[in-house]
């Protein structure tokens, strides 16, 4: 491999492949090929804005999830529920799953723990401190929902999976305060001088050492008090993230400009960009998967299947609205067998963009369709932030500056500057959250 | 976390420059992070697929390694509606033997705790999961940890059962029984969705009861904020 490498690197000095390339007719040997994929891979993260709007997707979800269930949040997931600390202990002791709610039976922990998801989802959402919320965000998700498995349904499911994939992941490059504070470092290192004021100088960084001493010794008590024992891999992945986190900090502070960092993140991108794939292999799986299964079921074969979840009392919060679709044979054989033509069809549409971009509308539109007629809110926006991985970036970035643009509509006018968000530069790509 | 140091320095790549921007050494640690990375996502994505997969010569083979792969945290079930979407509605109810304050004792008629749930659902653009899956799913989990005799299945038997002793409990601790839950009885009513309109099927829509024993109600099927009627001054 290293020879490839060294002849890409002969051919190529320091350069960054912007396209994959390939496409120009001539042939290119497989080797070269090869070359170029791992440069591309290595050289950055990709998809950064398909990441960060799954980020923001997910967060806000299982962020409106949890603030939907705050006043049912004891008969869920707390200590006296009817799944009860006792009962949910026995199971757990079974499957080792992780929850952090096992490690006390008290009240008082279980308000900090759902606090503390509420709080992740929402930071992570806005991209603060990025990979370390997107790390609290999964303990979250994964402390309730293994704390009481049979509270949830598919879009549990989906987000406890993408919780996962998600810390693996650099999707705070974008519409996020992260990128926004890193944006004012750079600009301040180039000396600009913001809005007419005096110069700045760079300030470091107090927050992210402060929450990194912070989270290791909740982690080293966390790891020390575990009673149930926690999966191995679980453990390697935090300790690896806090190491990883510390690592960076440390290149970036005393050899900003040196080989170990650009390993570093050479590493980061690798793992990123592996953590995107996985998440996409996943959503064709939830696809292929929800098809290929119902080509078998009689009812998706006559065309009726549609019309039995409608008159399901638990997936009829519109009765009259459900009876009336219901009513119409040609209908519901159209979306049953639509359906099935969408979910099985879409791994294989993603070799032609414009098929895909069609199939990506029409389950956004199918999804949204569930969360009223189904009563399924909250899967189904999940569902959509699953989606939007493969949404074309194009329309990402058009989609954020239209946002971008609209709260500056709503928020500026009022003659209230916001003097943080007037030194945006405006070749800097602009933010969903301000 | 974009880099954005100054171009020109020598001493290392800029940024963005990828493998090809390394010297040797650190070259090679970067293709062996790769090739190890790679290999585990690739070895993921196949696991998953082999979980989701129906019974196949490999999972017959290796199932114990997919499954301790898989299990606990990335189990999945996709199978929404499929192969066949759900042709009945179940509905959970409940009766109980009360003992009034003067130490008399009655047998209540049956409540419908499914239908308490539907009615909380009903007009409601976000539906609670308290209200859609908490009862609904935890009579799954009871039912299909049971025998054919209706004895609880090992230890998942033993769980479900207390759980949906619990979520009864609770359910009826809304309702004024006039007095303490002493014992309790369960039933499923089953009810086929007449078939559509335009079909020439024959569905019967008569309900179809599983009824099960008595349960002597004690301490531990009370979850939190139940008091089975006991007044301040009756503790």
């Amino acid at each position: 491999m290293s020879e490839r490498l060294e002849h890409q690197q002969g051919s190529r000095p320091g350069g960054v492949p912007e396209a994959p390339g390939g496409r120009s007719g001539k042939r290119v040997t497989v080797d070269r090929w090869a070359a170029r994929g791992i440069q591309r891979v290595t050289a950055g993260p990709l998809g950064r804005y398909q990441s960060a709007v799954v980020r923001i997707g997910f967060a806000g979800t299982w962020l409106l999830f949890l603030l939907r269930e705050l006043p049912h949040r004891h008969e869920m997931y707390g200590p006296d529920a009817p799944w009860g600390w006792d009962i949910a202990r026995q199971l757990i002791a079974k499957n080792g799953a992780f929850t952090g709610l096992m490690w006390s039976d008290s009240t008082v922990w279980f308000e900090i723990v759902y606090a503390v998801a509420v709080l992740s989802s929402a930071l992570l959402m806005l991209g603060w401190r990025t990979r370390t919320m997107s790390v609290l965000f999964m303990v979250g998700v994964l402390s309730l929902q293994n704390r009481s498995i049979f509270m949830g349904d598919g879009g549990d499911n989906i987000i406890h999976l993408i919780a996962i994939y998600l810390v693996l992941t650099r999707c705070g490059q974008v519409w996020s305060l992260d990128a926004r504070r890193a944006a004012r470092a750079a600009r301040k290192e180039a000396g600009g001088v913001p809005d007419g004021g005096v110069p700045e100088r760079a300030v470091p960084d107090r927050v992210g050492p402060v929450l990194w001493v912070v989270l290791g010794g909740f982690l080293l008590v966390g790891t020390w008090l575990d009673q149930v024992h926690v999966e191995l891999w679980m453990l390697i992945l935090f300790w690896g993230l806090w190491v990883a986190q510390g690592l960076w900090w440390a290149a970036n502070r005393y050899a900003p400009h040196g080989e170990p960092r650009a390993l570093l993140d050479i590493l980061a991108n690798l793992v990123h960009n592996a953590g995107l794939a996985v998440i996409m292999a996943e959503v064709c799986l939830v696809y292929a998967t929800a098809g290929w299964y119902k080509i078998q079921g009689s009812r998706w074969q006559d065309g009726t299947a549609l019309y039995y979840p409608l008159k399901l009392d638990y997936f009829s919060p519109w009765p009259d609205l459900s009876g009336l679709l219901a009513s119409s044979g040609v209908m519901v054989m159209l979306l049953s067998y639509g359906t099935v033509i969408v979910q099985v069809a879409f791994p294989f549409t993603l070799f032609n963009r414009r098929v895909k971009n069609v199939l990506l509308v029409a389950m956004m539109l199918e999804h949204a369709g569930i969360a009223v007629l189904l009563g399924l809110p909250f899967f189904s926006l999940a569902m959509i932030a699953a989606d939007a991985v493969f949404l074309p970036t194009n329309f990402l970035r058009w989609l954020g500056g239209r946002i971008a643009g609209l709260w500056d509509r709503l928020f500026r006018q009022r003659g209230k500057p916001l003097p943080e968000q007037r030194s945006e530069s405006p070749e800097q790509p602009r933010t969903l959250v301000g | 976390m974009d880099s954005y140091d100054d171009e020109g320095v020598p001493a290392g790549p800029p940024p963005g420059a990828g493998i090809a921007g390394l010297s040797l050494r650190y070259q090679v640690v970067a293709a062996v992070a790769l090739a190890v990375i790679g290999v585990l996502a690739c070895a993921h994505v196949a696991m998953v697929f082999l979980h989701v997969a129906p019974s196949n010569t490999l999972t017959k083979q290796h199932g114990e390694t997919v499954d301790g792969w898989i299990y606990p945290e990335f189990e999945q079930n996709w199978k929404l509606f499929a192969p066949n979407p759900l042709q009945q509605n179940v509905a959970v109810e409940a009766r109980a033997e009360v003992e009034t304050p003067d130490g008399a004792r009655r047998t209540t008629d049956w409540i419908d705790l499914s239908a308490e749930d539907g009615a909380a659902i009903r007009g409601n653009f976000l539906p609670s999961h308290v209200d859609q899956n908490e009862l609904r799913r935890g009579w799954d989990f009871f039912v299909g940890s049971r025998d054919n005799k209706n004895r609880p299945n090992g230890l998942r038997g033993q769980l479900s059962e207390s759980y949906i002793r619990r979520i009864v409990m609770l359910r009826l601790e809304d309702h004024d029984l006039g007095g303490s839950v002493e014992r309790l009885q369960l039933r499923s009513a089953t009810t086929s969705i007449a078939a559509p309109s335009w079909s020439k099927e024959k569905v019967t829509t008569r309900p179809f009861y599983r009824v099960f024993p008595w349960w002597t109600v004690n301490a531990s099927d009370l979850p939190g904020g139940v008091r089975n009627g006991r007044t301040e001054a009756g503790e």
